[in-house]
């Protein structure tokens, strides 16, 4: 196993005159989950696509898994699961037919079609077409299907993208197993939500280019403010204090509305994932 | 290319076409239409000639010439005659009506007139033919032989002799059975692709070891099978095989090969079925057009020689109607391979565009 699992410099891609993707370099370690983090065409998905093999790019390199992308397209695709945004299964094939044909693709010619469609939480639909399922469960079998061949890396693009909240804690939940079996993990989203629960590193990507990229803590601490938000009631109001953990005085001042009897509430005020980009960014994620 | 990659893919298309109902649906009442419209049709092109006759006088001139293709009706008058042919009473579109002193004015040499009835869709030659047997008839009622002797001749028949036994409409009718089902295959190919690329099922296929041409070629093979495999069907049921079977074979399965092409493009341009049934139709009309003319021989012109589908209509003709061999139909299968190769050809390079650029 290569020291990175993926290295990628320099990575470029046009379409036409329009550059999606300028210098684009990061690296993700064995086991690591890193979230491409921008709004929508910032190039998160043409990222994905030189990643994946499904466009070469046009400057820079690609090694994942200590082979060279696209020159070893094959032996890299073997290895790996690749969730595209679009639902793309076959419809009028049941969700045991479809695994089996991608199975047969990777040369596996006894799918455990059972034991994966149990585990991403469709155990008793497998012999339904693909064309009676919920968005929610298309999802959860192209999370099957990326999980086929046991792959090493997995490429994961918007894969919570318009699910309800069960399908998207259940598609985190197989993320963060694969993960911990020590598959890389490269997901695109601009739910920052999603970046902040799933990932060990954030790249914030926005017009082709990576503004920053680091844990998400890290991020959110050194680009946001430290501060307190204090609601206590005063009489029939509601008094809100901000207190920056910065000031000399700030631990008196929130013992002292701590030890108050009409204190009503307490929060943190750090920065979210989102507020971070905007500073990067000069834009929202949306 | 991986054959086991390939062959998944087949089969997958294979199935993917056992579900879609319209195109099953389609499938086997066009077999089953066909087939019954075939042997619905007349085996037989009956020539005989009903001829309605006012014939005072002249009972045993016409005997003579009953038997030689033309069914005689006799009417009392000029009147009921031509009522007879404009209503299309028993068929009779052609009527001579002589007059009472016919014999006897052709026996002494005397000017006389017969009139000719016609019906305005009978064709120039038989209407010629009638004054021939109006001359005849000239003779033998005034008891003489005529003026001279027709020449010997000698015939020799080139290939199977079909006198007396004209092509029927039922084997005029092969061909454009046969591109039917061809049709209705190229179609099903091009929704099946269609399909793929708009789901963007095939970058699911693409990121896994397959590649781009073990796809195209899984595609290629799908709609050949399944083009190929009906069109022999129908053969089969309609009785065709007999002649040249393996010649014939050839011709189908060259014939599936160049409408394939054909789908591969009309399934990488078209996104749903409206388009892709436009995208068909553009391509299939013109090639429609030797088939139709096959059914009307000897109407087709030169220029129709020129277009794809005619090796693939001329050499069906060929074998099924006049059991011609392999060996006389060599330019045509050229010409057929060449098509096939270009509809091919342009038909992967089309798709494999398509496919890249998703």
């Amino acid at each position: 196993m290569a020291e990175f699992a993926i290295e990628v410099s320099d990575l470029a891609f046009s379409y036409g005159a329009t550059r999606a993707v300028d210098g684009v370099s990061f690296a993700a370690a064995e086991g690591e989950i890193i979230g491409l983090l921008g709004p929508n065409g910032a190039g998160k998905s043409t990222t994905i696509k030189m990643l994946t093999g499904q466009l070469p790019p046009e400057r820079g390199s690609i090694r994942i898994l200590g082979k060279d992308m696209p020159v070893d397209r094959e032996d890299i695709q073997s290895r790996m699961g690749v969730c595209f945004e679009e639902k793309n299964l076959y419809a009028n094939m049941s969700g045991v037919e479809n695994l089996r044909f991608f199975g047969r693709l990777f040369g596996i010619k006894d799918v455990d079609t059972d034991g994966l469609l149990e585990r991403v939480g469709l155990p008793d639909r497998g012999g339904d077409r693909v064309a009676t399922y919920s968005k929610g469960m298309r999802q959860r079998l192209m999370m099957a299907r990326v999980l086929l061949n046991h792959p090493d890396v997995l490429f994961l693009d918007e894969p919570t993208d318009g699910l309800d909240p069960v399908s998207s804690r259940a598609i985190r939940s197989i993320i963060q197993e694969e993960a911990a079996r020590g598959a890389t993990v490269v997901l695109t989203t601009h739910d920052m939500m999603e970046a902040d629960v799933l990932s060990d590193r954030v790249a914030f990507i926005n017009e082709g280019r990576i503004l920053a990229i680091d844990t998400p803590e890290n991020l959110k601490l050194a680009h946001g403010r430290r501060s307190v938000r204090i609601r206590s009631r005063n009489g029939p109001q509601v008094n809100e204090t901000i207190v920056a953990l910065d000031d000399e005085d700030a631990s008196e001042r929130i013992r002292a509305a701590v030890a108050k009897s009409d204190l009503l509430t307490i929060h943190t005020e750090e920065a979210t994932l989102e507020d971070v980009f905007v500073e990067f960014a000069g834009r929202g994620l949306q | 290319m991986k054959l086991e990659v390939i062959g998944t893919i087949v089969a997958k298309d294979l199935r993917e076409f056992s579900r879609d109902r319209f195109y099953v649906v389609i499938t086997i009442v066009g077999l089953l239409f066909y087939v019954l419209i075939f042997w619905v049709l007349p085996d037989t092109v009956d020539e005989t000639i009903e001829l309605g006759i006012v014939q005072s006088g002249m009972g045993q001139a016409f005997e003579q010439v009953a038997d030689q293709g033309v069914s005689i009706t006799a009417f009392a008058s000029d009147q009921d005659l031509r009522a007879a042919i404009e209503r299309g009473t028993g068929g009779i579109s052609v009527g001579l009506s002589f007059p009472d002193d016919f014999p006897r004015s052709v026996a002494a040499g005397s000017p006389t007139t017969v009139t000719v009835y016609v019906t305005g869709d009978v064709p120039p030659e038989i209407r010629s033919s009638l004054s021939a047997i109006v001359t005849e008839l000239g003779f033998l009622a005034a008891g003489r032989q005529p003026l001279v002797t027709a020449p010997a001749e000698t015939e020799i028949v080139l290939g199977l002799d079909r006198a007396g036994d004209q092509v029927s409409l039922r084997e005029r009718m092969r061909p454009l059975f046969a591109f039917f089902v061809l049709m209705i295959e190229m179609m099903a190919l091009a929704t099946l692709i269609a399909s793929e690329v708009q789901s963007r099922t095939v970058t699911a296929v693409l990121v896994t070891p397959a590649r781009v041409t073990d796809f195209l070629a899984a595609k290629g093979i799908a709609g050949t099978l399944l083009a190929f495999a009906q069109a022999v069907v129908l053969m089969a049921a309609i009785q065709s095989l007999g002649n040249q079977p393996l010649a014939l074979l050839l011709a189908l399965l060259l014939g599936a090969i160049m409408v394939t092409g054909l789908g591969l493009i009309a399934g990488s341009i078209g996104r749903d079925f409206i388009s892709i049934v436009f995208w068909s139709m553009l391509f299939l009309i013109p090639l429609l057009i030797p088939a139709i003319a096959s059914m009307f021989p000897g109407t087709a012109a030169a220029w129709i020689r020129a277009i794809p589908s005619f090796p693939l209509v001329d050499i069906i003709v060929q074998i099924t109607t006049f059991d011609t061999g392999f060996g006389a139909l060599g330019g045509q299968f050229a010409a057929l391979a060449g098509w096939c190769a270009v509809a091919f050809l342009a038909g992967w390079w089309v798709l494999r565009r398509r496919v890249v650029a998703l």
